[in-house]
């Protein structure tokens, strides 16, 4: 019988590692991931998870270890932060681009320079070009299902891509909250076991991974493409067959809320969305038209489903927790913008940021981005510069 | 069976025809390696010449006969410990094999060597060590020895080369005990088939075998003296041989006869382009560093 | 199944053999056998069978360490061509 219980967001992941039956975990500290790993350590330990658990020196070596033992078809997991993933950025490219499909837990954190530990997504948006496919959670419980739906997407035969399951560090890593954990029977039936190409076989010689001509690297890039395309059938398909076996659906890869009527929406993306729900709740009691959309699947990018949502509308918002250097934007800003270039939608849009480096994101906060939004549709004007959250609520309030 | 004989019968593990240079030792230390480490294996080599004259392949071909991946510049004892790791469950038998050039090992690499000594990785570690990073147009590396003219590096008027020494990575790796560290030279074949073979026996953790490689295109030396380089290195103690292996040094006999009547340094620099421009002074420093180091060596081995 | 790179399409051998300039040529009177040659080749050119030292002259480079390391002298430095 699946167990109600109360995890943080880091014992979901490191609960969902367990239920994958994963063969290796390789696991090094940063915060605020480090209690996946620490997790995962005492299961190990007490015989409550049959994986190997290496400790290697860096995330250079995890990522690198991963992908050693990922070529021998073996079904691995890790988790890290910001400034781990941007020390594993090497191998973590190469882990894609030899199509070795593992899942990796990232609780978001902002970057350094200057120091901080706290949340952020700058960490996860500066690699969404790495090849990897990312999923963004909005609660506790879509953490540990999104790593068990990331194994059935990442081997899927169209697909063989690793999946990054990302969600806000602290907000969603540290918060408790009541969490379904099923069990390992029906995930079991889910999830069938690993199995995966050996690329390295005494018995079967070949070279793997090795010196590339330019053309043979065309093929393999474009294949690679043509796979995340097919991936974005993939994560939607998992996501309805996860619902059809657990009883519960994490929107495939865009959610929606109140949007039918809408005829401004807000973008959002993680924990966030949340807290911006109730912010439409409220905007829409003072009669406000107002929807919301939220990114799951922000690699593949849902562009063609995104635009057919946003066609007819007012204006568009979009809030980001990182930002876009040279743009004075953020980042699900730029994706949401290339969308609608794709669609041919001439709509007002607006960038909002907020959260960097654990700066809070109130309700109060989502509700001044709701009215700038608004303000765009009266207008029909685009904003040029983007909107900075705190500075904005507090501007507001002095008026 | 004599060593002669061995090699003689043995399968060349290696594509025969691959780009090294002419008179290149990293090709004869890997042929020569292979040989005794055997088809069931699963070799690693990073970027550096071995990868680049085409060991792992090139396009859709391979260039060994045994499964060959190429691993990142500075992770390749990670990478191969995760192979080995997960060829352990399915046949502990198999060999796991990093082959890289000294920048890919006592630089970028060290790191995570060190780190799968300390876990106690069952993988044999092959450095070859040319003493720069060679396939990227002869820089200097950690074991570029002290005054050598290489390219980042250049000896001019206000230079006189390699203002460093010489890095020790086997004697690092002895102190933290790993199971095996050896080093190595083409010169002596024997010495060199004796102590893979030894590598090849220990289940329990780590092999490093560092080998001394010459390399005529960045010592600028002429092919046909690249063996003749590495004796020279063994005879005037520039590059002793020994073993360490729980908790003891031995020298290696080819070693211990030239200790007995050691050359000077100056008979290993003489006629290398990469030391022409060397000074009295620096060359006097470089036998220091030398005699300095094989103190050290001998006191340790008692 | 995807594009995974892994590569089966037989061995990459290059041409060495037409590297050269000189070829290594041993005058069997004076060779004994003692395989020092064989030992030192970077190439693995060099054959000893039916008692006789040759070279595999498909991919020889013509390096000469052969030639050096020979204790006896016994391999002589043919110029290619002529
Ligand atoms: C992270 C990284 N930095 C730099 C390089 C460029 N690079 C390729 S080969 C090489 C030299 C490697 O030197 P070494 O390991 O000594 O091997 P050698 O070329 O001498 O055989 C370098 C620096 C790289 N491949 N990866
Ligand atoms: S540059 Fe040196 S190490 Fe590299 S292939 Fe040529 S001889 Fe060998
Ligand atoms: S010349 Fe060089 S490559 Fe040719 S057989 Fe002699 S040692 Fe080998």
């Amino acid at each position: 019988m699946a167990r109600l219980d109360a995890l943080t967001g880091n014992e979901c992941a490191a609960q969902a590692a367990r239920l994958c039956r994963v063969d290796t975990v390789v696991g090094y500290p940063i915060t605020p991931q480090s209690s996946v790993v620490e997790s995962i350590a005492a299961m190990v330990a007490n015989g409550k998870m049959s994986s190997k658990f290496i400790t290697p020196e860096s995330e250079h070596s995890v990522m690198s270890i991963l992908k050693g033992a990922g070529m021998m078809g073996e079904r691995v997991f890790t988790a890290t932060s910001g400034q781990g993933l941007a020390y594993m950025y090497e191998p973590y490219f190469s882990m894609s681009t030899a199509r070795i499909p593992m899942v990796m837990a990232l609780a978001t954190r902002e970057m350094i320079s200057p120091v901080t530990v706290w949340s952020g997504m700058q960490d996860a948006h500066s690699v969404r070009d790495a090849g990897w496919i990312h999923l963004y959670a909005a609660d506790n419980q879509e953490i540990l299902d999104s790593i068990i739906q990331g194994y059935l997407i990442a081997e899927h035969p169209d697909v063989i891509i690793p999946v990054h399951v990302c969600y806000d560090g602290f907000y969603l890593s540290h918060q408790t909250a009541e969490v379904v954990v099923p069990d390992q029977e029906a995930v079991d039936a889910f999830l069938p076991p690993c199995a995966l190409t050996q690329m390295l076989d005494v018995n079967d010689p070949a070279m793997v991974d090795s010196n590339t001509p330019g053309d043979l690297m065309m093929e393999y890039r474009e294949d690679h493409l043509a796979s995340m395309r097919r991936a974005l059938d993939v994560v939607a398909e998992v996501d309805a067959a996860f619902a059809a076996g657990f009883g519960r659906s994490h929107a495939g890869l865009l959610e929606t809320y109140r949007v039918d009527d809408a005829e401004e929406i807000v973008v959002t993306i993680g924990a966030m969305s949340g807290t911006a729900k109730d912010a439409v709740d409220a905007a829409r009691a003072k009669g406000r038209s107002v929807g919301l959309i939220r990114v799951r699947c922000l690699r593949p990018f849902p562009a063609k489903a995104l635009g057919a949502l946003l066609a007819g509308r007012k204006a568009v918002g979009v809030v980001d927790r990182s930002v876009s250097f040279g743009w004075s934007a953020g980042i699900v800003y730029q994706e949401t913008l290339a969308a609608l270039g794709l669609a041919g939608i001439a709509v007002p849009t607006l960038s909002a940021i907020g959260g960097l480096g654990g700066a809070d994101i109130r309700e109060e906060h989502l509700a001044r981005v709701l009215d700038l939004i608004h303000d765009c549709a009266l207008a029909g004007r685009s904003r040029q510069d983007a909107v900075w959250m705190n500075h904005e609520l507090l501007s507001a309030q002095r008026r | 069976m004599t060593v002669v004989e061995f090699l003689a019968q043995a399968e060349d593990l290696v594509s025969p025809g691959l780009s090294a240079c002419q008179g290149c030792a990293a090709e004869l230390a890997l042929r020569t390696a292979m040989k005794v480490i055997g088809p069931k294996s699963v070799v690693g080599i990073p970027p550096g010449c071995v990868a680049g004259f085409g060991a792992p392949g090139w396009g859709l071909k391979t260039g060994m006969k045994v499964p060959v991946c190429m691993p990142l510049l500075g992770n390749s004892a990670s990478l191969m410990s995760g192979i080995k790791q997960a060829y352990a469950a399915k046949d502990p038998e198999v060999r796991v094999v990093a082959f890289a050039g000294d920048g890919a090992t006592v630089d970028a690499g060290f790191q995570c060597l060190s780190a799968a000594a300390e876990r106690r990785e069952n993988i044999i570690y092959i450095c070859y060590d040319n003493e720069g990073y060679m396939n990227t147009g002869f820089q200097k590396s950690g074991t570029t020895p002290h005054g050598a003219h290489m390219s980042t590096t250049p000896s001019g008027s206000c230079s006189q080369g390699n203002a460093a020494f010489k890095k020790d990575l086997p004697l690092m790796l002895a102190m933290q005990d790993a199971a095996y560290v050896a080093t190595l030279s083409v010169s002596h074949i024997p010495d060199f088939v004796d102590k893979l073979k030894k590598a090849c026996e220990v289940t329990d953790g780590l092999s490093y075998l560092h080998i001394l490689s010459p390399c005529p295109t960045g010592w600028g030396t002429t092919p046909e003296l690249s063996i003749e380089y590495a004796r020279k290195a063994v005879e005037t103690l520039y590059f002793p041989l020994y073993e360490y292996s729980r908790g003891t040094f031995t020298i290696s006999k080819p070693t211990l006869r030239a200790a007995a009547k050691a050359k000077p340094v100056s008979e290993f620099l003489a006629g290398q382009r990469r030391f022409r421009h060397l000074c009295e002074a620096d060359a006097l420093a470089l036998q220091e560093h030398v005699d300095r180091k094989w103190g050290i060596l001998s006191r340790l081995a008692g | 199944m995807r594009r995974l790179p892994i590569g089966r399409d037989g061995m990459y051998v290059i041409d060495t053999g037409s590297w050269r300039q000189f070829r290594p040529v041993v005058r069997q009177a004076d060779c004994t056998r003692c395989g020092i040659c064989l030992m030192y080749c970077p190439v693995n050119a060099v054959r000893m069978s039916d008692g006789e030292v040759s070279f595999d002259l498909t991919y020889c480079k013509g390096c000469g360490i052969c030639k050096i390391e020979c204790p006896k002298k016994a391999i002589d430095w043919v110029e290619e061509g002529c």
